[in-house]
């Protein structure tokens, strides 16, 4: 068996990564410990939210699949912060995680043709520095030019309920150990993160009349362009909160916890807390909001979202029996604390190459992140650039102007790792300016070039920037009699009418205010719905998104002052050694990566800056 | 140097002879070495003292350099220091002021400003920042959660109290203008009332030429003066009148234009003229400057001053005598009371001293309203997190320092969040 990009795990990065390698002309396989588990959700059944859709855009218009797996098995669809502006609004799709799975499995292996091999791999193969292929725990070897690990939370995998401690990458999935050891033995340094699940519990059992409805938006804010499918009965979703029995069981049993008996030692995110944890850290707030997620429409288990634990099993059961509408409620899967193995990410290049084997790639969870989203746009980018090292091409890295990808894999380069890492939107400078709406604006060129979308597609979004540009035309044309108006008149008394552009500018209108007030002056157009936003969110932000264009040419300028690879930072005079040992750990690419590596002064940069100067003029 | 070829300890001053190339002495010297991170610059560097002449200073350098020393240019050694991490940007500029500050309070703001006094106000001020930062990044990051970020007043109270917290450190550059650039004072009057024996007394030297003859100085003269602790510059001007030949004409020129640019007017007034009275209305009022001491000058010569009232249009009235020296000291006192009025609290330490500084402060503040503006209009959170971002980069360009970590820090701080 020999192939081009072999990609170890068959998650949310592997499916990508696979994806993106045949897409652009590459035999890949994916080596997976269960087929039928393909970008199986290990945790809560949603894809998207704050930020992550902004990743789950930027994927699809790379040609990703995320977006339309989502699109296709979703049951719930919402958009948060409608009534921010649109630079924040984030899609989230309840999904059907076990149709979510099997949709990705289908169309990976039977759509895409990737070949996915059942076995768990417990080596990397290299040869003179460079990978050669994987060999599986049950000794087949696997020869390749480059692989990809995405191993997620499998690698060491260990769980935590209670005090019981069980090996496994997941509830009832073997975990990766040989792996890890492999990893180790190439001298990459292994660390150790931690997360966890709330209990699974049976929707039967749940008194869906003492919760509070939340149903999904209309119209169904579907994420890629390329779904087709029709609108439908949404499952709505439920909110409860925690009471103060809650707190006093959990508090009473604080010490039987995984996380707090000490049996736990590495880090989990501080924005997924544990019950017991956010009981402990904020002990005056008497309750907490807990989100009943249903998993599917097949089946009656239900996510309690906000429950997450690793308490023993019997203080579990006592503790949720105290939520509102949960009294007499069935658990069906226990909730579990997992550490696992990842490998801090100062020892990947931007491209996600490892600095230290050439052509091995690492995506996903193994470089310190959490979560499915931010894993997909690892998994894709591992993929395209394990295809353009085959071909000897630069390497494809998207800066933090670029993309919410680019600010991810720019903050895994230059900061260690504290904590699993996740997308917030105020991690991203330009944030005006990277948004849901211009996420193909952004990328499609890319797309393009890679030839990652096929050519009817990018002409058709063509077509909608065409429309976009008219409708902000016509929208400054159109002329509204200010006496036609309500309240929003109030500021145009001045003048007799004012144009539909103006009016669309009007601080704090939100998106659903603006769509009839177009219906209502603009009658006689004909544009998409989509058109109509696009071009409502770009006069909306025009000025600031040209204040941060401003601030992007500056920073580019700093991107732009590359530091060679061979660059000796070792030898350079005048650096104090802190900053020199940052830069050799980090090895940064250029002046504005040197800037952003945490404890690096503006004085550190000065002295790098002369340095690279005089590097430039003798090595010409 | 005795002791050739020993390892030195470090900070122990050693005796010797500094030799030249050929081993003749040039002088007996001591000699002290500082190792790397713990000397000025943060680099190793050693310090040799020699004897005071210009001649042997003269030889040792040129020792120095022939043996492959290069010398530092001007600020070179604060430079590395703040290249190699030892002192932040506030500091250096700080150190900057100290070699320039030849008074004593701009050495003491200097000094504050080295210690980082400075910089931990301006970096108290960031810290409020991102706090208001972070409560309106809180709800955009996380609108599902069951947190309750400020309330429209409270964001609006907060972004109003940090305005003023950088008001007050902008007004202090009135004062850090003076302590860093001096207070300048313009001694004017009509001519021969006595602005150059003024100028005299005020420098404890005969300085000004003074005659009898009126229109005696033509041009202005400019000095220096220590008037407790603060660096005051005197000018003596020409005499101001309506007639008088071409180059008088040009004296007067020169001096409204100094009058228009000091901060502060001595005019001068001759007690044994007739008229004064009636002419002092018109002349203040020609000054248009809205800083004036008068002084009611040759007091020794006439018996009684009339009591004329400060205000209405007419400014405080100190009696002088430059001929005996009565009420200098009481006109001294007055001008320092001005002075005082436009300085901060001096034991604050904290004073802004630098245009560059003053112009940062100034965008900040200018972000701040703009947010504060976006508040009040329920504009969308994000874009009043843009403004608030740009003030808090423009702190961060005083002090360098930028951390976008920092936002979310103080979220997970401040709010339980995570379902
Ligand atoms: C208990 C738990 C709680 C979580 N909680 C959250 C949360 O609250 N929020 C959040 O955002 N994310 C959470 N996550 C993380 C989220 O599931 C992952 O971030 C995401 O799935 C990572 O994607 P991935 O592609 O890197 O790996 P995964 O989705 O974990 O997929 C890894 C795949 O690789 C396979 N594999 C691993 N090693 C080998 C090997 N040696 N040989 C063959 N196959 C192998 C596995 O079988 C699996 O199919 C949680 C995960 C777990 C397990
Ligand atoms: N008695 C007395 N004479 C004074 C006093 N002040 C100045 N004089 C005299 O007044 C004359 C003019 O003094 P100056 O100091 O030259 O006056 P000025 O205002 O500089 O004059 P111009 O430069 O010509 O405008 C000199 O003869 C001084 O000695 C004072 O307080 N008392
Ligand atoms: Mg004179």
């Amino acid at each position: 068996m020999d192939y081009d990009v072999i990609i170890v795990g068959g998650g949310h990065a592997g499916v990508e990564a696979a994806l993106a390698a045949v897409r652009m002309g590459r035999k890949a396989a994916i080596v997976t410990m269960d087929r039928h588990k393909l970008a199986l959700m290990s945790c809560n059944p949603a894809i998207g939210g704050i930020a992550k859709s902004h990743v789950v855009k930027e994927v699809d218009a790379l040609g990703g699949l995320m977006g339309l797996a989502a699109d296709a098995t979703g049951i719930q669809f919402r958009r948060l912060n409608l009534s921010r502006g649109a630079a924040v609004w984030s899609t989230r799709v309840q999904a059907d995680r076990s149709h979510y799975a099997r949709f990705i499995s289908e169309y990976v292996a039977d759509i895409i043709g990737v070949d996915v091999i059942e076995s768990l791999a417990g080596a990397i193969l290299t040869e003179n520095g460079k990978v050669a292929g994987v060999r599986t725990e049950d000794g087949v070897t696997i020869t390749g030019k480059t692989v990809i690990i995405c191993s997620g939370t499998f690698l060491g995998g260990l769980i935590h309920i209670g005090t019981k401690q069980i090996k496994a990458g997941r509830r009832g999935e073997k975990a990766a150990y040989r792996l890890s050891e492999s990893l180790k033995e190439l001298g990459f340094e292994v660390g150790r993160l931690k997360t966890g699940t709330p209990p699974r519990i049976d929707g039967d059992s749940i008194d869906f009349s003492k919760c509070e409805i939340q149903p999904g938006h209309e119209p169904i804010p579907f994420f890629s362009h390329r779904s087709d499918r029709q609108p439908f009965e949404q499952t709505p979703c439920y909110l409860t909160y925690t009471t103060d029995q809650t707190k006093e069981i959990v508090s009473a049993n604080q010490h039987l916890s995984a996380i707090f008996s000490g049996q736990i030692k590495s880090i989990g995110p501080r924005y997924c807390p544990s019950i017991e944890d956010k009981f402990h850290r904020f002990a005056d707030k008497d309750r907490h909001q807990i989100f009943l997620e249903p998993e599917g429409n097949g089946t009656n288990e239900v996510y309690p979202n906000g429950f997450a634990t690793s308490l023993p099993e019997d203080v579990q059961y006592d503790a949720i029996r105290t939520v509102t509408g949960l009294e007499n409620v069935r658990i069906t899967q226990p909730g579990y604390a997992i550490e696992y193995d990842y490998c801090p990410a100062f020892q990947v290049k931007p491209s996600l190459e490892t600095r230290r084997v050439r052509g091995l790639f690492f995506a996903g969870q193994i470089n310190g992140t959490s979560g499915y989203e931010e894993a997909a746009g690892q998994g894709l980018m591992a993929g395209i650039n394990a295809v353009l090292y085959i071909e000897k091409e630069d390497p494809f890295v998207l800066d933090r102007s670029q993309a919410y990808i680019g600010v991810m894999i720019d903050d895994l380069t230059t900061r260690s790792t504290t904590e699993p890492y996740r997308l917030f939107t105020s991690r991203a400078e330009y944030r005006l300016a990277m948004r849901e709406d211009n996420a193909r604006d952004r990328l499609n060129r890319f797309a393009q070039k890679y030839g990652l979308v096929p050519e009817d597609e990018y002409q058709a979004f063509e077509k909608l920037q065409i429309q976009t540009e008219e409708a902000v035309r016509h929208f400054k044309e159109v002329r509204v009699k200010v006496s036609d108006l309500d309240h929003r008149g109030d500021r145009f008394k001045k003048v007799d009418s004012i144009s539909l552009e103006k009016l669309l500018k009007q601080p704090g209108l939100t998106i659903n205010e603006a769509l009839p007030l177009i219906a209502r002056f603009n009658g006689d157009i004909d544009f998409t719905r989509e058109a109509l936003e696009r071009a409502v969110i770009s006069i909306q932000y025009r000025g600031y998104v040209a204040k941060q264009e401003r601030e992007i040419a500056k920073f580019l300028k700093m991107e732009s002052e590359v530091i060679p690879d061979d660059f000796n930072f070792a030898s350079l005079a005048g650096l104090k050694q802190e900053a020199k040992d940052k830069f050799i750990h980090f090895r940064p690419g250029s002046l504005g990566q040197a800037g952003r590596i945490e404890g690096v002064t503006p004085g550190d940069i000065s002295v790098l800056s002369i340095h690279l100067l005089r590097h430039k003029r003798t090595s010409k | 140097m005795a002791g050739h070829g020993e390892e030195m300890s470090p900070f122990v001053m050693r005796y010797g002879h500094f030799v030249d190339s050929r081993q003749a002495v040039i002088d007996e010297v001591t000699a002290v070495f500082m190792p790397e991170k713990r000397s000025y610059t943060g680099l190793a560097q050693a310090e040799i003292f020699c004897h005071g002449g210009r001649q042997v200073v003269t030889l040792i350098l040129q020792e120095v350099l022939a043996s492959g020393a290069r010398a530092a240019e001007p600020g070179e050694f604060t430079r590395l220091a703040f290249m190699s991490g030892r002192i932040d940007l506030a500091r250096a500029e700080a150190v900057a002021e100290i070699v320039a500050a030849n008074t004593e309070h701009s050495y003491s703001a200097a000094r504050d400003h080295l210690l980082g006094t400075y910089t931990q106000h301006i970096s108290d001020i960031r810290g409020k920042l991102i706090g208001l930062i972070a409560e309106i990044e809180a709800s955009v990051d996380f609108p599902e959660e069951d947190i309750s970020p400020d309330e429209k007043n409270t964001l609006l109270e907060s972004a109003q109290q940090l305005t003023a917290e950088i008001d007050r450190l902008m007004e202090t550059y009135r004062g850090g203008k003076i302590v860093n650039e001096g207070y300048k004072i313009a001694i004017a009057g009509r001519p021969n009332a006595g602005k150059s024996s003024l100028f005299n007394q005020l420098l404890k030297q005969e300085r000004a030429l003074v005659t009898p003859t009126p229109g005696t100085t033509r041009d202005y003269l400019s000095e220096w003066i220590d008037l407790e602790g603060f660096a005051v510059n005197i000018i003596d001007t020409a005499g101001l009148r309506k007639a008088g030949g071409t180059i008088e004409k040009a004296g007067q020129t020169s001096a409204k234009k100094i009058i228009a640019d000091c901060d502060l007017v001595i005019w001068m007034i001759d007690l044994t003229q007739r008229k004064w009275r009636e002419q002092l209305y018109g002349d203040i009022k020609m000054l248009g400057h809205n800083n004036i001491i008068s002084a009611q000058n040759k007091i020794d010569l006439v018996d009684d001053v009339a009591d004329l009232k400060a205000g209405s249009g007419l400014p405080e009235m100190v009696a002088t005598s430059c001929l005996t020296g009565r009420g200098i000291k009481g006109l001294k006192k007055v001008i320092v009371q001005r002075i005082n009025e436009k300085m901060p609290d001096l034991t604050s330490g904290v004073m802004v001293t630098s245009a560059r500084h003053r112009q940062k402060l100034a965008a900040a503040r200018k972000a701040l309203k703009s947010a504060r503006q976006k508040i009040k209009l329920d504009e969308s959170p994000e874009l009043t997190a843009f403004d608030l971002r740009q003030a808090a980069s423009a702190l961060d360009e005083i002090t360098g320092k930028v951390y976008n970590e920092d936002i979310l820090k103080e979220i997970f701080s401040r709010f339980c969040i995570g379902k």
